[in-house]
């Protein structure tokens, strides 16, 4: 049985298994994820002059983001829309997160996927659909006239950043959905009795023991929500109408419109910045309160 | 069969190193062929390990390992001749009982009416004649821990590796299985080699045990050596209960307890070859103590105690006192016996030929 | 169970906020079969005519299917590239995880508009692409990320016991893959392909950038919603929708099922 190859053999096929197995993706995701994402940050200390790409290596770009106000406003709008998203998530997704994980049963399982299916449909017919809800003559304001509750069409409920707000907070509350049903079914029901039995208030029980206990899912879907929120474009694009543009739109305008490619990547680098920070920011807080736990 | 090796298994001086932590520690053993053999310790010691490395699953970082005689390292778990029984039986769930049992057997590509005949068989051997069209996810506890057993003893392997085999049963199914393994052992003829922290399934089952203790082989011997003659203090107190008491050996046999009013005169075999001054410590096991105002003729190891509790189990009661030094005296005795009253001083008396040396 | 309760309160707001979340598809299905040609209240009457306008309008349909084939394709590439590598990242220990980690499931975070528009630069190199071809590199890396994700996930899950009693009864890495591993994931597997195909199907922004004068389904509605919009694209919306709906449902259901299976002892 103890072949003298078998040895050999054994590190062989130890060693390279994990090495193929492993090397088509990283390789793709260098090749289509890495290099682009290298190629925007080059590009953007790069100039463009009458539509031409010229190598260079200036901050131009980067000034120029800052010296524009219409850039900077719309960079505004961007970060308090996703901000907004990201609160009214948190808010309308936690009722059900908890209804999901505690009180529904034998239901959860079908009520979880329920909550998720509408992620899956494409993005544009979900924002279609919202035009026709939303419209001046859509569903929404023909319902409020016939009720009497209003004489003429709301007419800030399509192309504004409230009907934006509208379409992105159903676009990513299920995506909130998500962490905290997994936060809230892993506190276990006799912390909460507990609770309860050492005389706290319903209150009580859920500013102390409920709502610490299902920090995890609410900074991981809060992430989620407010990166996704800050570089969506289709919603802002069918929904928010061209008078107050957000970030992700000026930056499709800068290169297919106006094709200063350099601009538009530096604009693109400072929004993968915003990501990041939003990203290590939580992260740490994940990882301290998690250390926490562990010890 | 006669021109193999007296041992199926044989360890080398095998050592497991997990960057800076030892799992096991130079280990030497030899399983003769046919024995049932326990490895036995606390969780974490390493006794996994152990098996692992038997098994395949685990590359020594140094020693040997042989299997009938021939040295298996560098082998694939999937080349040696031995087959487990894991601690959650692992029954591959998308297969019914009959498909689980035959896996081994088409993988040694046994022909078809062959592996029918021998999982029927195997299905007779484990009582669960009848279940082989059942799947695993309709069976119970007990069955599935037969299902497991089966489908390891079907391929007939040089050593049968048992991974805490009755650990997921409740009390009354582990002694029911208990036996039913015993008996399996015995008609088979097969070596076993099996890995708990149950000290008394341990004692139970097996031909020999190996006690193991932070990665290091404590002691490897028969239950009775075991338990009457443990080679270290650890030994003493992981198998069975003892009283152990730090003592000092002086000349001609007399054993002075450390702190305690306390002397006993001992055999050479007691003894052993340690010289006087050794330091030692007394194992009194608590069923040879009896407890009483005064001791029998025969006991001369005597130690007077305050009774401080007084525990009833069915046909034994536990007796614990309070020695003059503060620490504690466990006697069983018999429940037919009086008991004294709690909080009243007793006299502890033992013979002293039943008492066992350890280095301290 | 604790006494923490809302009473009807909880129960009447999940309703409502489902009722919410399947508003729009709801709306859009209504509308399909509604005969008014431009969309609005109130509803007219019920007809079935737009289906079939929608079916026999040789672009639409056509984009329908360029849009299920480039996302077939993803589907395929991303679970082959996916499944080899989260067996290794579950089960072997690999140097640099975090750092593998974030490499494979950067896609996830990174705003789409940004990769779509990399894309653009990097394909530069590469104009041939263009079109068909570069859609379906772009998807396959980002839904190979999720495909990694779940895989990972099921392998991190799938108990060792089962590969270490396969190999100990005497079947090799190979004949272990094929007996033991591949029956007990393929679940799973199907899951993540539908998944992957239905994130694929429904992907607009960088399909949009490196289309060329390809047209996927979502960017012949986007394009269509720039003027006024005609029913059969809502009815074709409304099949697509509820296929979509039963696609994801399915697939999540099967995995929830698998993973409940797989926990029984």
């Amino acid at each position: 049985m103890a072949m003298p190859g078998a040895e050999r053999r054994r590190i062989s096929l130890a060693t390279l298994l994990p090495t193929a197995g492993l090397l088509p993706l990283v390789l793709w995701q260098i090749v289509f994820f890495v290099v682009p994402v290298v190629l925007m940050v080059g590009l953007s200390f790069w100039r463009s002059k009458s539509y031409r790409l010229i190598p260079d290596f200036t901050f131009d770009n980067y000034a120029a983001i800052f010296a524009r106000p219409a850039i900077w406003r719309a960079l505004l709008l961007s970060v308090e829309t996703a901000a907004f998203v990201t609160v009214a998530c948190a808010v309308l997704a936690y009722p059900v997160a908890y209804f999901i994980a505690k009180k529904a049963g034998r239901w959860r399982g079908l009520l979880l996927v329920a909550v998720i299916a509408p992620f899956w449909v494409s993005i544009v017919m979900r924002v279609a659909a919202w035009r026709l809800l939303l419209g001046e003559r859509g569903v929404i304001n023909q319902t409020v006239m016939a009720l009497g509750l209003a004489d003429e069409p709301l007419s800030f409920l399509l192309y504004s950043p409230v009907s934006t707000a509208i379409g992105l907070v159903y676009a990513y509350l299920p995506l909130y959905v998500l962490p905290l049903y997994a936060a809230i079914s892993n506190i276990h029901d006799s912390w909460i009795d507990a609770a309860m039995d050492l005389n706290a208030s319903p209150a009580r029980t859920f500013f102390e023991v409920i709502l610490p206990l299902s920090a995890p899912g609410l900074v991981v879907g809060a992430v989620f929500c407010f990166v996704f929120g800050l570089g969506e474009f289709v919603t802002p694009a069918l929904l928010g109408g061209g008078k107050q543009l957000m970030f992700s739109q000026v930056i499709q305008d800068e290169f297919q419109r106006r094709l200063d490619w350099p601009s538009g990547a530096a604009m693109s680098v400072v929004l993968l910045v915003l990501v990041f920070v939003a990203l290590a920011v939580s992260m740490k807080w994940i990882r301290r309160a998690s250390g926490e736990a562990g010890s | 069969m006669s021109d193999l090796p007296p041992n199926a298994v044989e360890l080398r001086a095998v050592s497991k190193v997990y960057g800076a932590s030892t799992a096991v520690r130079e280990i030497s053993m030899e399983i003769p062929r046919g024995a049932f053999v326990t490895i036995l310790g606390p969780s974490g010691c390493g006794k996994s390990t152990l098996l692992r490395m038997i098994s395949g699953f685990v590359t020594p970082s140094s020693g040997d390992v042989l299997i009938d005689g021939v040295s298996v390292a560098g082998a694939t778990p999937y080349e040696r001749d031995t087959a487990m029984v894991f601690q959650d039986y692992a029954l591959f769930p998308h297969r019914t009982v009959a498909q689980n049992l035959a896996f081994g057997l088409r993988m040694r590509k046994v022909d078809k009416a062959e592996i029918a005949r021998r999982v029927e068989a195997m299905l007779e051997l484990v009582n669960l004649k009848g279940f082989g069209e059942r799947r695993v996810s309709q069976i119970s506890g007990g069955q599935a821990q037969r299902v497991a057993l089966g489908r390891a003893l079907i391929v007939r392997p040089a050593v049968l590796l048992l991974d805490e085999p009755l650990g997921a049963l409740d009390l009354k199914l582990r002694k029911q299985m208990q036996a039913e393994l015993k008996t399996i052992h015995r008609e088979l003829g097969l070596t076993f080699v099996a890995v708990t922290h149950d000290q008394e399934e341990a004692l139970t089952l097996s031909d020999r045990i190996a006690v193991m203790n932070s990665g290091a082989l404590e002691q490897f011997d028969t239950p009775e050596n075991l338990y009457r003659r443990p080679a270290t203090r650890f030994v003493a107190d992981f198998v069975g209960n003892a009283n152990l008491f730090d003592a000092q050996l002086g000349g001609d046999g007399r054993v002075e307890a450390t702190g305690l009013p306390l002397t006993l005169f001992l055999n050479p075999a007691q003894r052993g070859n340690r010289p006087a001054g050794a330091p030692v410590a007394l194992v009194v096991r608590p069923e040879t103590i009896a407890v009483g105002a005064t001791a029998p003729e025969s006991h001369d190891g005597r130690i007077e105690a305050r009774i401080e509790e007084i525990m009833f189990s069915g046909a034994v009661q536990q007796i614990v006192g309070r020695l003059p030094d503060g620490r504690r005296i466990t006697a069983h005795q018999s429940a037919a016996v009086p008991a004294p009253e709690r909080g009243a001083s007793a006299v502890f008396s033992w013979p002293s030929q039943s008492v066992w040396l350890v280095d301290a | 169970m604790n006494r923490w309760s809302f009473g009807w309160a909880l129960p009447t707001y999940s309703v409502l906020l489902y009722a919410f979340l399947y508003l729009p598809i709801v709306v859009i299905v209504l509308f399909a079969f509604d005969a008014k040609a431009i969309p609005g209240l109130p509803l007219d009457g019920f007809t079935t005519g737009w289906f079939s306008a929608s079916l026999g309008d040789a672009r639409l349909i056509g984009s329908l299917l360029t849009s299920i084939r480039l996302a077939l394709l993803a589907a395929v590439l991303s679970t082959a590239l996916a499944m080899p590598a989260a067996m290794v990242l579950a089960w072997r220990p690999v140097r640099m995880k975090s750092l593998l980690l974030c490499l494979v499931l950067g896609p996830v975070v990174l705003p789409q508009l940004v990769l779509g528009l990399g894309l653009v630069v990097l394909f530069r190199t590469a104009p041939d692409l263009i079109g068909q071809p570069a859609i379906v590199l772009a998807h396959t890396t980002m839904t190979s990320s999720y495909a990694t994700l779940m895989l990972y996930s099921r392998f991190l899950g799938f108990r060792r016991s089962y590969i270490e009693a396969a190999m100990n009864l005497g079947a090799n890495e190979f004949v272990t893959f094929r007996e033991v591993v591949l029956p007990l994931i393929a679940p799973a597997l199907i899951a993540v392909l539908l998944l992957a195909f239905t994130d694929a199907f429904g992907e607009f922004v960088v399909a949009w950038f490196l289309a060329g004068f390809t047209e996927t389904l979502p960017i012949a509605i986007w394009t269509s919603l720039r003027q006024v919009i005609s029913p059969k694209i809502y009815a074709l919306s409304a099949v697509v929708i509820l296929a979509t709906l039963a696609v994801s449902v399915s697939a999540q259901i099967w995995i929830l099922g698998q993973s409940r299976r797989e926990s029984e002892p």
